[in-house]
Order: C-alpha cells, then sequence, then structure tokens
C-alpha cells in the first residue's frame, strides 16, 4: 500500500516534471483508487472466504498423510514383530534341530554301546562255553585214561596173581583166612 | 524165598530122608546147582522151551546119570519136566539150606579155588560156628573164579578173604581215584 502510494506519489513528480513519460505507467488518481478498493474488495474476499476453505483443504490433506504415515509406522512394526517373531521361530527351529541331532547321536552312541556291549557278553559266554567243553572233554578223556590204564593194570594183576599161585601158595591163603577167622 | 521154591525144597529133603539118603542127594543137588550156575549152555538147554522133554532127560543122565542116585536123577527129571529148570540153583541152595537146618545148625556155604582137606573144613566149622555163634556146618564148593583163599556164607553173613575180593577192591580203588 506504501509502495503503491509511493510509486503515485513518484508519478506525479516525475509527470509534472517531464509531463508525459512517467504518466503512460502510472494510472490515473481515479483508476487508482477505483483499483485499490477493487483490490482490497477482492483481498478480502479471499482473506475471508477463500482461505479457510484451503486451510481445510490442506489441513485434511495434512491428516491422511500423517494417517498414512502413522499405517506405514504401524505396518514397519507389524513387520518388525513379525520378523522378531520369525527369527525367534527359526532360533528355536535351530535350537530343536540341534536338540533332535544331539538326542540322535547320543541314542546312536548308546545303541553302538550296546551293541559292543552285547557283543563282548556273547563272545565272552562263547569263549566260556568253549572253555568249559574243552575241560570237560579234558576230564572225561582223562577219566577215560585213567579207567583204561586201571582195568589193564587190574587186568595185569589178576594175570599174575593167577598164573603165580600154586598149590602152596593156596594153601597159604586159606591158613591166613582160618588164623584170622579164629582169631575174630 | 518164594513159595514155590520151598515147596520144592521141603519136598526133595521129605524124599530124601524116606529114602534115607540125605547125605548123597545134598551133595549132589549142591554139584548141579554149581554147574547150572557155571554152565550158560547147560541153562539154556534146560530152560529151552522147544526142546522136547526126551533130549533135557538125556542131557541130565549124561550130566549125573552113572554116578548120582536115582532119586535126585528122577527130582531133577521132575523139575526139569514141569518147566522150572531155571530154578535149579534156588532150588538146591534151599534144599541144602533145610537139611543142614533140620540137623539143627546153620549152612555154611564155603567156596574155595582148590578141593579142602577134612581138617580144615573142621577148623573151618569151629571158626565160623565161634564167629557167627551159631553151630555151622560146612559144605565145601569148588570155585575158581574164587581166584584164591575162601568165601564163607552163613545166612546173610558173608565172610570174603578170597583174592578175587581183594582183586575187585583194586580195581575199584584205582577206577574210582
Amino acid at each position: 500500500m506504501q509502495l503503491l502510494t509511493a510509486l503515485a506519489v513518484l508519478a506525479t513528480e516525475e509527470g509534472g516534471e517531464t509531463g508525459g513519460g512517467l504518466s503512460l505507467i502510472v494510472p490515473p488518481t481515479s483508476e487508482l483508487i477505483a483499483g485499490v478498493i477493487a483490490f482490497l474488495i477482492v483481498f478480502w474476499f479471499v482473506g475471508r472466504r477463500a482461505m479457510p476453505m484451503i486451510n481445510r483443504t490442506l489441513e485434511a490433506r495434512q491428516q491422511a498423510i500423517t494417517g498414512q504415515l502413522t499405517e506405514a509406522e504401524e505396518a514397519k512394526r507389524e513387520a518388525e514383530s513379525l520378523l522378531a517373531d520369525y527369527r525367534s521361530q527359526l532360533a528355536d527351529a535351530k535350537t530343536e534341530g540341534n536338540r533332535i541331532i544331539e538326542d540322535a547321536r547320543a541314542a546312536g552312541e548308546q545303541l553302538k554301546a550296546d551293541i559292543v556291549a552285547r557283543a563282548e557278553e556273547e563272545a565272552a559266554a562263547t569263549l566260556a562255553k568253549a572253555r568249559d567243553e574243552a575241560q570237560n572233554e579234558k576230564s572225561r578223556a582223562l577219566a577215560e585214561a585213567r579207567r583204561e590204564v586201571g582195568e589193564i593194570s587190574v587186568g595185569l594183576a589178576e594175570k599174575i596173581v593167577g598164573g603165580s599161585l600154586d598149590d602152596k601158595i593156596q594153601k597159604d591163603l586159606i591158613e591166613r583166612y582160618l588164623t584170622e577167622l579164629e582169631t575174630l | 524165598m518164594n513159595d514155590r521154591i520151598s515147596g520144592y525144597a521141603n519136598a526133595i529133603l521129605d524124599l530124601a530122608k524116606a529114602e534115607g539118603e540125605l547125605g548123597r542127594v545134598e551133595s549132589e543137588f549142591l554139584a548141579i546147582g554149581q554147574a547150572f550156575e557155571k554152565s550158560d549152555d547147560l541153562r539154556a538147554a534146560l530152560t529151552d522151551p522147544a526142546l522136547p522133554a526126551e533130549k533135557k532127560r538125556a542131557i541130565i543122565d549124561d550130566l549125573i546119570g552113572g554116578q548120582a542116585t536115582n532119586l535126585t536123577v528122577g527130582l531133577v527129571d521132575l523139575i526139569v519136566g514141569t518147566g522150572r529148570a531155571g530154578d535149579i540153583p534156588a532150588i538146591a541152595s534151599a534144599f541144602v539150606e533145610r537139611a543142614v537146618e533140620s540137623r539143627s545148625k546153620a549152612l555154611a556155604e564155603v567156596r574155595s579155588a582148590i578141593q579142602l582137606d577134612d581138617p580144615t573144613v573142621e577148623r573151618l566149622a569151629a571158626a565160623l560156628s565161634k564167629a557167627t555163634g551159631r553151630q555151622v556146618e560146612v559144605k565145601v564148593i569148588v570155585d575158581e573164579s574164587v581166584i584164591g583163599g575162601l568165601v564163607a556164607r552163613v545166612g546173610d553173613v558173608v565172610i570174603d578173604g578170597s583174592l578175587a575180593n581183594s582183586l575187585n577192591e583194586l580195581r575199584h580203588t584205582v577206577l574210582s581215584r
């Protein structure tokens, strides 16, 4: 407004001096006043009517953007939560997998140990049985040998005794029997 | 001893007494019992049901006909004829025991590898009577399986001083070791 006034003043001064150049640019005073009034009316209309509408639109827009941001935030949080869940589940799965592997390994070890123990036991039993059988066989063979030796020895003794019995020995044997019987 | 054997034994004793030949019949039955025990062939032949009675009688005649009394031959014929030949050793033994008991004595059955002379038999009788506390009558059976020494049996008591017994004990000791 001051600028416009200053321009008007300047225009007036210039016009006065030169009488033509500036007056081409600067409108005549009446036109200027009408212009100012019209401007004020437009200014007022805009300030009074258009601005609130613009402001409302802007506000709505801001709200929409804020909402979208919040949604995005929400979605991000959700995604992060999901990710955390997945990570946790993955970790759980890894732990579970390790546990299963560990269990399987332990079971395998146990089974191996069992099989080895059983095999050792069976081997020991077989060995003991074989040893027993060998011992029995040995005892049997020894007993058999002893029996045969005894049989042969006694048979020999019988032959020797039978062959060496003359009449005198027979009578001596009977005499000894009688003597023992008489002293009973 | 079962009833049948004792019945035969008593009958033989009564018949021998009636014939007045108890002593001889006793000795003969003792010998026959021995022969039966020792000879498997004799036992098999006389107990064979397929062999006719005449054949069996001929065998008995061959065995004792010439030497034994008619009574003994007849009695053995009877026993074989009734199919009791297998019981002859038991009958003979039971009869001899009865005969000895009928003289109020106990039978001492003495087995020896050689024949014993009379003084020895008398000493045996005296010693066995003293040892068993009963009056015994010694019957000697010559049995080579004794090998040497004597085995005396009075009733259930056996006094075994034979070499066969010693050898048996030796065998037992050697084998049970």
